[in-house]
């Protein structure tokens, strides 16, 4: 009876050991797994003819165009999601507000102008890094008052008006440098803001993953007390997160109102919403301490290569709405049961 | 102590200033212009309240407000009014309940949830609408908005009548019901209300539903009262809502507030916005106004716990010693 | 259920047989026979692992799958839910505090049960039952509607007790009631616990604390390996006996230091003080020499090892490490030079739960081995294998998440973060609380083999025969002052516990 026992309990062991390397593998490159999936889904669509157009170089390029922008924007937001602060509500009226500072000052000239955003924008950083560092406020709650106050401030001083880099800008190589913060191709392929991007990626990665503050960072995230209490200091930590999100904020804001070609208080609508899925698909959990940078450059691209399908499928723009933020609680849902399911209470 | 009235004072500090220094505040045109907004975000706020109460978040509220609106207007004409407003209130319980279910039953976090039920509906509302606002152009179309503005007394009129019997039934509700003070348990101590045999998730399940259905009858009121569903009509809603809740004295953290702190703050906060129109401040100074008020009070609120945080444990026979020493 | 109690409990009010509780891959539980009296204490012992925490979690109606029988009252029960077990009068009292902060006293021992009149809550009834429940454990000064965050935590622990008292039990089930109390308030406690042997309940406790077990309890039932190894009445068992069992073999729990001759002195503290929490501290502290602190709660000790190790600041007073005045700025600037601080709670204070043990072990060491800002986690590898070894943390994974670590091990990952750091003073806060004994002796292994080789340790403990056995002095405070020093030959755990309470002595 107790060698039965025995052999079924090694048995469960090994069972057990080899369910949680197959669940560690899957988390770290299941992101890129399911990146992987829907490549396949746009071939096997495309072979089957109900889309074309899919697998060509410039629909690949289009897809890295599009989510350029949002990975600019998704690199800051992860370090204030594994800090274990959820998600910088007020992205983006920061985006908005650098944004049309930029273009107000290009009456100055061009780097004076992109000099003052980010001071701009890492004065945004600042105040949350105060409030939610030092002074633990409700980062959820409180970000989304400083996006209101910042739509407020953007609104009353430049009521309601759009402004127009062309007619701000002190001389036209002015406009012309800022219409090309988008536009500007090497090779007359890859997009400025691709590149921003890897640069990005690359520098986050080894920021989150080699550096003192990335350690203490992911310390900080997992179990804010007993980060204090083994000498890291916390709030520094937490801030330098939050300016971090403020300044790819600053460079996403810039780079969005290029786009557009205005400056105005709707640029950067809805990037709150679209950086945390990509964040959260990416594979960080919104209790903190816990996902890569690399990982959220999956979900990043997941993302972008869903909206190309969902495009190429002919889906309106408001159903593909519905369909991201079905997406979006069910990739959270199946990761949070995942986690559960290993023992690991999490978000 | 001063924490528990807080509001109240709050509150009449605002409304005495408006009253004394606003031009053409103190009269009953004015006041009723408050009473009538202040009757729609009164209701859909005590869902809200309810929801955090529990310990968890709605950032649906706004769509819903705007979803039930479309929904209310647009089956009018199909339905009339006795139709298309229980179908557009029974609507937001419905997806009061789908939250509820994602949350409680699926544990998926309610940030996650309502940030992602509200992108849906915003889906939803544009592919319903396709684009348009729906207005109604029928001669009977501001029938039910006259009538619920109807002044029976001075500054009563049934549509402050609904909002105030709402309000007066929630808040006994809370607090003097088995019911009521169970939600408060929930929030409280989730794991213990488990253990003592409450029904942690089905609480959750009806704190969603009632924020539907208190966020639908909100559209809806909104919604006759132009006779217009635009599609930013619940937009500013959110951020109003969450910020009265606050100021109101609930917490993000659950078991703490009420219903009727809640409208004492919307109150506050109309009147505050009234005053500024009347100075002859724009729009956005609102939400400027808004979101200052409410960072002011976060704000205020972790600055106490920060300063609490540094002196608990300080022990009384230790401090007296210090003042004799540095007596002598 | 009430009338199961109210007639007068007599005999057996609970017995298992036979009863096995497995999980994949061990039995926790196996074919353990146990009974409790009505009007008895019956004490249950055994290191972490032993089977405790199952065999009470059965008792709780946590699983649904053990094997056995059950009677309660000599009435076959199943305990298969939380509220099957309930329903049969069976009341738990965890370590962790299950109230809530917000919400009022009376919410909180009436939760579930609240009463109504008609549609409403009946406050009166409320009140009077509330009260009823606070007198059976001396609180009934309280207002019933005050809320749970504004008392203090001995208090809300006495709650949480008024609160299990209220349903009505006829079983109580205590897990490690006192480990964060001080002794008055044990004693107090012991005091409930006496006057509800006379109402007839059936008591259960839970603790690793022998002392208090031989003060409070009539039989003891030692479990080992998921083993029932005996059933002995108090009177006629010893502490050897019982530890002799609970562990296996024959155990020398105390450890003989020698005497300490070191002269070289490494911390001078004068008129330290932080205003409230303690006032005008001094004492000096030797290298090598293992300093014990000694006090009842309240008296300060954590807030004194906080300020030495920068957590806090200090109002007035000036440190010195090695004859050098020392400002502490941080604790990051404390670790820096040498002096760190294991924390009481390691739950919330010491270990990240959800990360692994290597990067809890390392988390002290990360300016250290950082340089121009890049951090080298392979370098405190061979430090983490030695620590692991020399702890005897089992099991030996530095992959393992922390969580899963029973309590013993868990300390252990914790001193060995601190003994890691390379430090000059090295204060302990409780280093084998909750712990099992073979892990205390590790523990106790390695304090003293850290004061061999040339730490200073601060001891704070209200382990009275830890603090006895292995400090070479201790300094005994109450209400925030230092008020004396005892060497090691006036130390007792008698003489050391009269001196805290200002008692004895000079």
């Amino acid at each position: 009876m107790m060698q039965t026992v025995q052999k079924e309990s090694t048995q469960i062991e090994t069972r057990l050991r080899t369910q949680s390397t197959f669940n560690r593998i899957f988390s770290t490159l299941g992101v890129y797994g399911v990146a992987v999936l829907f490549l396949l889904l746009g071939i096997i669509l495309q072979i089957s003819g109900v889309i074309n157009n899919f697998l060509t170089a410039q629909n690949m390029l289009n897809i890295i165009d599009a989510v350029s922008l949002l990975g600019i924007v998704a690199m800051g937001m992860a370090f204030v999601t594994y800090s274990g602060h959820y998600a910088d509500l007020s992205v983006p009226t920061t985006m908005a507000l650098t944004g049309i500072v930029c273009v107000e000052m290009l009456k100055y000239g061009f780097f004076p102008a992109v000099i003052i955003s980010f001071i701009v924008g890492l004065l945004v950083g600042g105040i949350n890094a105060v409030a939610i560092g030092k002074f633990k406020a409700n980062p959820i709650i409180w970000t989304l008052a400083v996006n209101y106050v910042s739509m407020g401030v953007i609104r009353l001083v430049w009521v309601n008006k759009q402004i127009y880099p062309d007619l701000k800008a002190s001389s036209v190589k002015a406009s012309v440098l800022f219409d090309n913060i988008y536009r500007f191709r090497f090779f007359d392929k890859i997009a400025l803001p691709m590149v921003f991007l890897i640069i990005l990626v690359i520098v986050c990665h080894f920021i989150l993953q080699r550096t003192k503050f990335g350690v203490q960072l992911k310390l900080t995230g997992s179990a804010r007390n007993v980060a204090k209490f083994s000498g890291v200091n916390v709030e520094r930590v937490i801030s330098i997160a939050f300016l971090l999100c403020a300044a790819t904020a600053t460079l996403g804001g810039l780079t969005v109102t290029s786009l557009s070609k205005v400056g105005a208080w709707y640029n950067g609508a809805g990037y709150d919403f679209k950086a945390v899925t990509a964040v959260v698909i990416g594979g960080m959990t919104l209790a903190g301490g816990r996902g890569s940078i690399i990982g959220v450059l999956g979900g990043v691209l997941i993302i972008g290569l869903m909206n190309n399908i969902m495009t190429l499928l002919g889906i309106g723009t408001f159903s593909q709405d519905m369909i991201r933020g079905a997406i979006f609680i069910l990739v959270v849902g199946l990761n949070a049961k995942s986690l559960r399911s290993q023992g690991r209470d999490d978000a | 102590m001063i924490d528990r009235y807080r509001i109240f004072l709050l509150f009449i500090v605002v409304f005495l200033f408006m009253a004394i220094f606003a031009p053409r505040f103190f009269n009953v045109f004015n006041l009723t212009t408050i009473m009538r907004t202040m009757a729609m975000n009164a209701v859909v706020a005590i869902g809200f309240t309810i929801v955090l109460i529990c310990g968890e978040l709605d950032l649906s509220i706004g769509t819903i407000i705007t979803f039930s609106g479309v929904v209310g207007l647009g089956l009018k004409e199909y339905l009339g009014y006795g139709g298309s407003v229980p179908i557009a209130i029974l609507t937001g319980c419905g997806i009061g309940l789908i939250n509820g279910l994602l949350v409680a039953k699926a544990k998926i976090n309610s940030f996650i949830v309502t940030l992602g039920m509200m992108t849906i509906l915003q889906g939803a509302i544009y592919t319903a609408t396709g684009g348009n606002s729906i207005s109604l152009s029928t001669e009977d179309a501001f029938a039910v908005s006259d009538w619920l503005s109807k002044m029976i007394l001075p500054l009563i009129t049934p549509r402050v009548l609904i909002t105030i019997g709402f309000i007066v039934f929630f808040t006994l509700f809370m607090r003097r019901t088995r019911m009521g003070r169970n939600f408060y348990m929930v929030g409280g101590n989730t794991q213990t209300a488990w253990l003592a045999g409450v029904n942690t998730d089905g609480y959750k399940i009806v704190a969603f539903i009632i924020s539907g259905f208190t966020a639908a009858l909100g559209g809806v009121l909104f919604a006759m009262e132009g006779s217009a569903a635009t599609l930013k009509l619940g937009d500013t809603s959110l951020m109003y809502i969450v910020s009265a809740t606050i100021i109101g004295g609930t917490a993000m953290s659950g078991g703490k507030g009420g219903v009727f702190r809640t409208f004492i703050a919307i109150l506050m906060l109309d009147v505050l916005y009234n005053g500024i129109i009347l100075f002859g401040l724009g729009n956005e100074v609102k939400i400027f106004i808004a979101g200052l008020i409410l960072a002011t009070v976060v704000m205020y609120e972790a600055y106490a716990a920060y300063k609490h945080d540094k002196i608990v444990g300080q022990r009384a026979e230790l401090l007296k010693e210090l003042n004799t020493k540095h007596g002598k | 259920m009430s009338d199961t109690v109210d007639a007068v409990a007599i005999g057996l009010a609970f017995e298992m047989k036979s009863v096995t509780k497995a999980f994949p891959g061990t039995v926790a539980v196996d074919m353990v026979d146990f009974d409790v009296q009505a009007g008895e204490v019956h004490a249950l012992v055994g290191e972490n692992g032993a089977g405790k925490s199952t065999l009470m979690k059965i008792m709780a109606g946590s699983f649904n799958d053990y094997t056995g029988d059950v009677f309660i009252n000599t009435k076959e029960v199943s305990l298969h839910s939380p509220s099957a077990a309930k329903k049969n009068g069976i009341e738990m009292i965890y370590q962790e505090l299950s109230l809530a902060l917000p919400i009022s006293i009376a919410e909180n021992v009436l939760v579930g049960r609240l009463p109504k009149k008609s549609f409403f809550l009946d406050k009166e009834k409320m009140n009077m039952e509330t009260l009823r429940c606070l007198k059976m454990v001396g609180l009934d000064y309280l207002d019933p509607m005050t809320p749970v965050e504004e008392i203090s935590q001995h208090e809300a622990q006495l709650v949480e007790i008024a609160k299990a008292l209220g349903n009505n039990p006829c079983i109580l089930v205590m897990d490690e009631p006192t480990s964060a109390l001080s002794q008055e308030e044990v004693e107090r406690l012991f005091e409930i616990i006496r006057n509800l042997k006379k109402r007839g309940l059936a008591i259960v406790y839970i603790s690793h604390h022998l002392p208090e077990i031989f003060a409070i309890a009539d039989r003891v039932t030692v479990l080992r390996d998921g083993k029932k190894i005996a059933t002995k009445n108090v009177s006629e068992v010893t502490r050897e006996e019982v530890v002799q069992m609970m562990v296996g073999r024959s155990v020398n729990e105390f450890y003989k230091h020698e005497a300490h001759t070191q002269k070289e002195e490494t911390l001078r503290v004068e008129n330290l003080s932080r205003f409230g929490f303690f006032h005008d501290i001094n004492f000096r502290a030797y290298k090598g020499e293992i300093v014990g602190i000694c006090g009842l709660s309240g008296a300060g000790r954590s807030e004194l090892a906080r300020v030495l190790v920068g957590l806090d600041d200090s109002d007035e007073g000036k440190l010195y490490l090695h004859d050098k005045e020392l400002r502490i700025k941080n604790m990051a600037h404390a670790l820096e030079n040498g002096i760190a601080y294991l924390t009481e709670n390691r739950k919330t204070e010491g270990l990240a739960l959800r990360l692994d043990v290597r990067e809890n072990v390392l988390a002290g060491l990360i300016p250290r081995h950082t340089k121009y800002g890049v951090y080298n986690q392979r370098l405190g590898t061979p430090l983490l294998n030695t620590l692991i070894k020399e702890l005897s943390i089992i099991p030996p994974d530095p992959n393992r998440t922390v969580n899963n670590l029973s309590g013993g091990n868990q300390q252990k990952v914790l001193l060995a973060k601190w003994m890691a750091c390379d430090t000059k003073v090295l204060i302990l806060d409780e280093p084998t609380r909750g712990v099992d004994i073979g892990a205390k002796m590790t523990i106790h292994q390695s304090i003293e083999r850290l004061a061999k080789e040339g730490v200073t340790i601060m001891l704070i403990s209200s382990d009275l025969p830890e603090l006895v056995a292995l400090s070479n002095r201790v300094l005994i405070m109450r209400q925030g002052h230092f008020i004396r020093e005892m060497q090691k030959s006036e130390c007792t755990e008698e003489s050391v516990l009269l001196a805290a309470n200002g008692e004895g002595g000079e």
